[in-house]
């Protein structure tokens, strides 16, 4: 799995208006793709290995519940809240993060 | 008390209150340095507990001890190189699965580790109960809960380190399980190691690292002869691994340690169904809103500059007449000649120009300590990353830019805040073009000579092209010198938190006093150079003997004078013989008043026609003076460099005393022309003497632009070499600076001369 992730996540532009509905017709959801007060789960990580590494050592993991909980002003970064605390990522990171509604 | 010379090293993720430890542990007993050759604040202090003292020393804070960073690099070469007796592991106790996985890597290190559970009073808040003793025994290391903002727990913390002294090295037995292959290839690969003898204690944490593809670890095998069927095996071995669970191996180990770390929290931390109550992020509903996120910060922005310049006014007044006091008392005191002069305008003034600045300083530094002890410099992260990212910054380093308008030498320190070496270097290239305040007065004086009714539109511009300068040079630098290293940001907001009182006046004063120091030995040396410059060779050629020229006008002037009251009594005279009414005194008469007031215009006169040309003359002297000085000479020899720019020796003499401070251009000028060196800029004779000495309006444009663009001063190169650790950026930094000033100048004088614009 790891290994096809590496393919995708890169030069994506960013349009979460138009990608949020993407979820419905069966393709990936990303990270970037949603909105404030959403809550889903980590299904998997791509982009590069340091990248994937540096999530991991700040904590986030395949199967952690991530919480959007803004963007800043300007649009990006984003702010998420795993595990209890608040991390910020850049945009165009948080596309190569796929993500699932929590099923309930 | 005894020393026992052993080290403490203190380790930890950023946040995790290891500032607090160890300020706890130490008190004010600190010594701040940086690493050898790297930016990095290095920290020590001195521990004492039951008449024994211990070195302690803060490592920079990490997440891991991969080598992605220059503070992973500098933790983790201390820790492997420099083997401290104990490290003790500061954790956040209310993230412990994050604040864990770098434990489990110091645990495979096999260094005696006291496991610090920080902040307990924030897990119990959030529903958190743990179980220490067991916690204790799955990491195999003693395990402290402290509170570091209160304290409680400091003295068992003291305790357990003097126990961990006492016994010495132990080794774990606790190791991390990896999956079933992975663990086959790092017990082989450990067998290996021993067999070739490449290494004989942590062969496990060796071998984990070479199975991580780690460039350190990797690289000292290579170093090695012979290594070459040993790195095969490696190599092998890794694809082995990789093929079996379809990700690399990194992220295999990486995935182990955290199930370490989770199987481990299951068995001894139980939640409670607390959920506490976020402050921070009813907070930041406020300081990181949508709409009120700029709004305040700018505000927070403008408060800084406010308190610096307001509150700073009065300390600022206080020293100023305290130099002021200092040199005439000294004048008094000491014979005059080379000596007094040396330490009257060389020493005294040079470096009392700059000591002016100090409560700027200090009020700068407090604030940001503040906005960095809070939390708070965080969120300004998190607000401007969007306008940093363009440049190829992270967000944080749009404070020390920011503070580069009052003074670009405690902005350059402030790019401290930023982790990455390559952002710290790529802010302190750009801090210079942010016009800093010491170059307004010089604004303030060539735009009062020559642009009166478009001053305000032409300072604003000179502020809006050092800032497009810096944004500029930030994309080039980020696209060529300084490309490719940078990293994800991917940065933790942590809880708002309110400043103890202690540190914030550990972190102001201890950067306070590095100012002080640093600056002051260069300043000092500075300006004794330039004064030096000015007063010698003692004497001095010149082309007229001015004295007695003087003496000579002062002399036509008493002639003149008594030419004109000679004539006004002989017209006196024949006025009162024609004066016949005796109801008027003659004194009282229209004819006598007339009389009186021509001859009172006419000395009038004739003083000030006097005055001028002693004027001229003082200036012509002081000129023809300077110009024969080391100074002027060197102003001479520079003269065709500056040439093509429309700088005559006197701009090029400015420029030059400039380098030790931008504010000295006014009164270098103010030498040159002969007003003195008192000349403020209000000093309409500096203005006067501007015009007149032939500069045009184009040649003063350029002029403000070459001063707003080079090298700012002496300071700023010097903390530019201290913050930076290299003359080769030192080097780039002055010259890049002063190739774009002479470009830019260059520019608009060629073109606006071709165009015959403001001739």
């Amino acid at each position: 799995m790891g290994r096809k992730l590496f393919q995708f996540g890169f030069g994506r532009r960013h349009n979460r208006k138009r990608r949020h509905r993407l979820d419905l017709s069966g393709k990936e959801l990303f990270l970037s793709d949603l909105q404030a007060g959403e809550r889903v789960r980590v299904i998997a990580i791509g982009g590069s290995e340091h990248f994937r590494i540096r999530l991991m050592e700040m904590g986030i993991l395949v199967g952690d519940i991530i919480e959007v909980s803004k963007y800043a002003p300007l649009q990006d970064p984003m702010e998420i809240i795993v595990k209890g605390y608040h991390l910020a990522l850049r945009v165009r990171d948080s596309e190569k993060i796929i993500v699932e509604y929590l099923k309930d | 008390m005894n020393d026992s010379g052993k080290n403490i090293a203190i380790a930890g993720n950023p946040n995790s209150g290891k500032t607090t430890i160890f300020n706890a542990l130490t008190g004010a007993r600190q010594h701040v340095g940086n690493w050898p050759g790297v930016t990095v604040e290095r920290k020590e202090g001195r521990l004492s507990y039951k008449q024994i003292s211990y070195n302690v020393i803060d490592l920079p804070g990490t997440y891991s001890l991969a080598s992605y960073s220059i503070e992973e690099t500098i933790a983790r070469g201390y820790l492997i190189d420099e083997h401290p007796d104990v490290v003790i592991n500061i954790v956040d106790a209310a993230n412990l699965t994050r604040n864990l996985f770098l434990t489990t890597q110091l645990i495979e290190l096999g260094i005696p580790l006291i496991i610090v559970l920080n902040m307990m009073d924030m897990a119990t808040e959030k529903g958190l109960e743990i179980d220490t003793e067991t916690l204790s025994i799955l990491l195999g290391a003693p395990v402290v809960k402290v509170v570091g903002r209160t304290g409680s727990g400091v003295e068992e913390l003291k305790q357990a380190i003097a126990l961990a002294v006492e016994k010495g090295p132990v080794s774990h037995d606790v190791q991390i399980p990896y999956p079933r292959e992975l663990e086959a290839e790092i017990v082989e690969l450990t067998n290996e190691l021993a067999r070739l003898k490449i290494a004989r204690d942590r062969l496990r944490w060796r071998a984990v690292k070479l199975l991580e593809r780690d460039k350190t670890s990797t690289e000292k095998i290579k170093a090695r002869e012979n290594t070459g069927s040993l790195l095969a095996n490696i190599d092998s071995a890794i694809r082995r691994v990789e093929d079996i669970y379809k990700d690399t191996s990194r992220a295999i180990i990486s995935h182990a340690r955290y199930g370490f770390i989770q199987g481990a929290l299951r068995e001894c931390v139980r939640e409670t169904n607390a959920t506490p109550f976020d402050y921070s992020r009813e907070i930041d509903k406020v300081l990181t809103n949508k709409w009120l996120g700029l709004p305040v910060f700018a505000g927070m922005l403008w408060l800084m500059f406010q308190l610096t310049y307001t509150i700073g006014a009065y300390p600022m007044d206080w020293i100023d007449s305290g130099v002021a006091g200092l040199m005439s008392l000294l004048d008094s005191i000491l014979p005059a000649g080379m000596l007094s002069s040396l330490i009257i305008d060389g020493a005294v003034g040079g470096v009392g120009a700059i000591a002016v600045f100090l409560p700027n300083i200090f009020i700068l530094f407090f604030v940001i300590a503040l906005f960095e002890d809070s939390g708070y410099m965080a969120r300004v992260a998190f607000i401007m990353d969007r306008i940093m990212h363009s440049i190829g910054l992270h967000g944080k380093a749009f404070v020390p830019m920011v503070m580069g308008f009052g003074c670009n030498v405690p902005a350059i320190m402030g790019t401290r805040i930023l982790e990455s070496r390559r952002d710290r270097i790529l802010s302190i290239l750009i801090n210079p073009f942010m016009s800093c305040s010491a170059r307004f007065p010089v604004y303030v004086l060539v735009v009062g000579a020559f642009f009166p009714q478009q001053a305000g539109t032409v300072i604003f511009s000179l502020y809006a092209l050092g800032i497009f300068v810096a944004i500029a040079s930030g994309k080039l630098f980020s696209r060529t010198i300084l490309s490719g290293m940078s990293r994800p940001f991917v940065m933790e907001l942590p809880p708002y938190q309110m400043p103890t009182v202690r540190s914030l006046m550990l972190h102001t004063g201890e950067r306070g006093i590095i100012f002080i120091k640093k600056m002051g030995t260069i300043i000092l040396a500075g300006s004794i150079l330039i004064w030096a410059l000015g007063y010698f060779p003692r004497e001095v050629q010149l082309s007229k003997d001015f004295t007695v020229i003087e003496i000579q006008a002062s002399d036509d002037w008493q002639l003149l004078s008594d030419q004109i009251d000679q004539r006004f009594a002989e017209s006196v005279e024949i006025e009162k013989e024609l004066y016949s009414s005796k109801l008027v005194p003659f004194e009282d008469s229209r004819g006598y008043q007339i009389l009186a007031s021509q001859r009172n215009s006419l000395q009038m006169e004739a003083s000030a026609a006097r005055d001028s040309v002693i004027a001229d003359l003082h200036f012509e002297q002081m000129a023809e003076t300077m110009e024969q000085k080391w100074i002027g000479r060197l102003g001479k020899t520079i003269e065709p460099v500056l040439a093509p720019l429309g700088f005559s020796w006197r701009e090029s003499v400015a420029l030059i005393t400039g380098f030790v401070a931008k504010e000295i251009v006014v009164s270098t000028y103010g030498v040159l022309f002969g007003v003195g060196s008192e000349a403020t800029e209000e000093n309409v004779g500096i203005i006067e003497n501007l015009r007149k000495s032939g500069m045009s309006p184009l040649v003063a444009l350029a002029f403000l632009v070459f001063t707003l663009l080079y090298t700012p001063c002496l300071a700023t190169v010097a903390v530019i070499k201290r913050e930076t650790g290299s003359w080769g950026y030192t080097a780039f930094s002055v010259v890049y600076s002063l190739s774009l000033a002479w470009l830019l100048a260059f520019i608009i004088y060629q073109l606006g001369s071709s165009l015959n614009w403001l001739a």
